[in-house]
């Protein structure tokens, strides 16, 4: 296919490139440049007065030292919450991706429509209604009592288990969403020809249509794992004292001790941290078509 | 399991009745949607968009028939800018768009350094960055003689450690810092600080996370005045509070959303703002405010000038009608906070009877006694007190 369309259009050699301009100069500028300053201030010291800071670039390299030994435990916390979001968001959203790709027929587009309608509200909004839903005299709360699934705490607001709660919530259409993109294209008689071989179910299932939808698996990972990494809405109003995330302390650092070097520098931990994280896995998944 | 108390009712008029404290919280959420919905939610956030009517110029440009003025959200009352508009003959462009003072003085240094407009001549932060603003020299000085109302004002407040002789800044609300609870939830009268501590409220406390408005009533507890200034003191009620929250004791650190965790009964004790919870008990009998035993802080928030002002006559007309005790006896009414003018009950009850009457608007000498207030601090120290208690927050 990409060679029949390359040697159609070999008379224009320029147009892919200008076709890929204007992302590029956007990117260039709103991506590429704020990066290199972010990278900048992180290798910078506070100078100048405190409320106007000037950075004097100066190779600062222990603010990367300072910034992962003094905020370790909340770098470890972020990712164990995100790794948990990521995996109950998979375990809930392959499921769920299956049936409507296969068996939901005309309500298709119905139940995809559900599946995106929680984001005409805004992100904050449904997290605050989590607040009411959650709180200690609510019917959760009783029930988990009941059930005896309550955490030590006697509460679920303002706990581990309402931030990872939250963070699902939140990003569970983002791994529905490719997930289905990817079961969509599996041919149903690859699964009927499996069964013609005599093929169990979940034997089928195993060998033909998880394989081929490894790319909806990674894509829909990403989409989660990523973001949840550097949340600090969740944690800020679902969690406690002691579910502080690193997006919560990049915004403090900034906002609130202007220490912008440090805040710099636990944005490029986290982000180096996400890049060999995705890379690895990418890898150990053996795919690297995104969809 | 402890016994949970009865779920209180939510205070219905939630939306009309957010006061400017408790909007500040909102002003935190707003930045965090903001990062996620990118700039054009920051613009929608600004208020009525009609930069694009106004000239673009540097500051020096002068109107002297027109007030632009910049206030927290529902902090005047009704018909206060069409009286002063009537009374002065300016027109008023009204905005309430000073949601938090960090985020407001990140929005207009650049623009103040460098000496251009910043689309208002009149603004109301809290005496903290008005001590700042000051250091920067960024306020205009007030010309007594255009506020002839000016002796109106508290002695105490016009002794000020921020700017004595308030010869940059009037006082415009003060209000206290204490203890909110729940009468209902917590079985007795909460007096001091000692009782955030009950092992019976474990896990249902809220604290600010702001250090001064967090620490202040910490370090009176712990018998150190924070008028003193003394960071070891400071340090010394941030490691309470450290040793409280690794115990399991406080529930969050709050921002100005602390109110509606005590309205839903989630927490039954909390770092609170007296002018809330006057209005949230008026929907809610059982929650009460108290200034605890050891004492408690306030804060004040004055009204300045900037230096890039268009109309600095215009400005100081208005501080002289918001001086005026029966003008402001209005806004009181409306407001609920603690004035700051001496002595406006004669003005108060001829309207307002209840307020009057309201010792959390109209504190008695014996609460007044135990307030105590910062000193203004370098920036140093500042950066310093920010530090050490976001290392308490943010673990």
């Amino acid at each position: 296919m990409a060679g029949t369309a390359t040697s159609s259009r070999r008379r224009n050699p320029v147009a892919p490139y200008a076709m890929v301009l204007p992302a590029l100069v956007y990117l260039g500028i709103f991506f590429l440049v704020p990066l290199w300053s972010l990278l900048r201030t992180s290798l910078s010291r506070n100078g100048g007065s405190v409320f106007l800071p000037t950075l004097e670039f100066d190779w600062a390299w222990s603010n990367y030292g300072d910034a992962f030994s003094d905020y370790r435990d909340q770098i470890v916390r972020s990712f164990g919450y995100a790794l948990a979001a990521t995996l109950i968001c998979l375990v809930l959203a392959y499921p769920l991706a299956y049936v409507i790709a296969f068996k939901a027929g005309r309500w298709r587009n119905v139940v995809l429509g559900l599946v995106i309608l929680p984001f005409f509200v805004t992100f904050l909004v449904r997290t605050l209604a989590w607040r009411i839903i959650l709180s200690d005299d609510g019917w959760v709360v009783s029930v988990f009592d009941a059930v005896g699934l309550l955490p030590d705490e006697g509460r679920l607001l303002s706990t581990s288990w309402a931030v990872v709660g939250g963070l699902v919530y939140n990003f569970l259409p983002f791994m529905v969403l490719p997930l289905y993109v990817s079961l969509e294209k599996v041919d149903p008689r690859l699964m009927e020809a499996a069964a013609d071989l005599y093929s169990s179910t979940w034997r089928g299932f195993r060998k033909v249509v998880l394989p081929l939808t490894m790319p909806g698996v990674l894509a829909g990972s990403l989409l989660v794992f990523i973001p949840s990494s550097g949340d600090f809405v969740n944690a800020q109003y679902l969690g406690g004292t002691q579910t502080t995330m690193i997006g919560n302390v990049i915004e403090r650092q900034f906002l609130v001790v202007h220490d912008y070097p440090t805040a710099a520098a636990l944005s490029f931990v986290l982000m180096a941290i996400i890049l060999v994280a995705t890379l690895a896995y990418t890898r150990a998944l053996g795919t690297e078509d995104l969809v | 399991m402890p016994d949970r108390p009865k779920r209180l009712v939510v205070p219905s008029r939630r939306v009309p009745d957010l006061s400017r404290r408790r909007f500040l919280g909102r002003g935190a959420a707003g930045m965090a949607a903001a990062s996620i919905l990118g700039p054009g939610f920051l613009a929608a956030c600004g208020g009525d968009d009609d930069e694009s009517t106004e000239e673009g110029g540097g500051g020096a440009e002068q109107n002297e028939n027109a007030l632009r003025v910049s206030n927290w959200p529902f902090y005047i009352s009704e018909t206060f800018v069409a009286d002063f508009e009537e009374a002065s003959g300016l027109s008023v462009d009204y905005r309430e768009d000073f949601n938090d003072n960090e985020e407001w003085f990140a929005r207009v240094r650049e623009s103040l350094e460098a000496n251009q407009d910043i689309g208002a001549d009149l603004v109301i932060p809290t005496d903290f960055m008005v001590g700042r603003l000051i250091g920067l020299e960024w306020l205009e000085e007030l010309d007594d003689a255009n506020i002839p109302n000016k002796g109106n004002l508290r002695e105490d407040l016009l002794a000020s450690t921020i700017d004595d002789g308030r010869r940059y800044s009037l006082p415009y609300m003060s209000g206290m810092v204490g203890l909110a609870y729940n009468r209902a939830a917590t079985g007795r009268d909460i007096t001091s600080v000692e009782d955030l501590w009950d092992p019976a409220f474990a896990g249902r406390v809220t604290l600010f996370s702001d250090a001064q408005d967090g620490l202040g009533m910490i370090m009176l507890a712990n018998g150190d005045d924070p008028a003193d200034g003394d960071i070891e003191a400071i340090q010394r009620a941030a490691d309470v509070v450290a040793e409280q929250r690794d115990a399991g004791q406080i529930r969050r650190f709050t921002g100005n959303d602390y109110a509606d965790d005590l309205a839903a009964g989630n927490v039954v004790v909390a770092q609170a703002y007296s002018g809330d919870i006057v209005q949230l008990a008026a929907d809610n009998p059982d929650l009460a405010f108290v200034v605890p035993e050891g004492g408690g802080t306030t804060f004040v928030d004055s009204m300045i000038i900037p230096i890039t002002t268009r109309n600095k006559a215009g400005a100081e007309a208005w501080m002289d009608y918001v001086y005026d005790k029966a003008n402001y006896a209005q806004l009181i009414s409306y407001i609920q906070y603690v004035p700051v003018l001496s002595d406006i009950t004669e003005e108060l009850e001829a309207i307002d009877p209840e307020s009057a009457a309201n010792p959390l608007i109209n504190p008695p000498p014996d609460i007044l006694d135990r307030l105590s207030t910062f000193p203004a601090f370098d920036d140093e120290e500042d950066a310093a007190i920010a530090a050490l208690y976001a290392d308490v927050t943010a673990e």
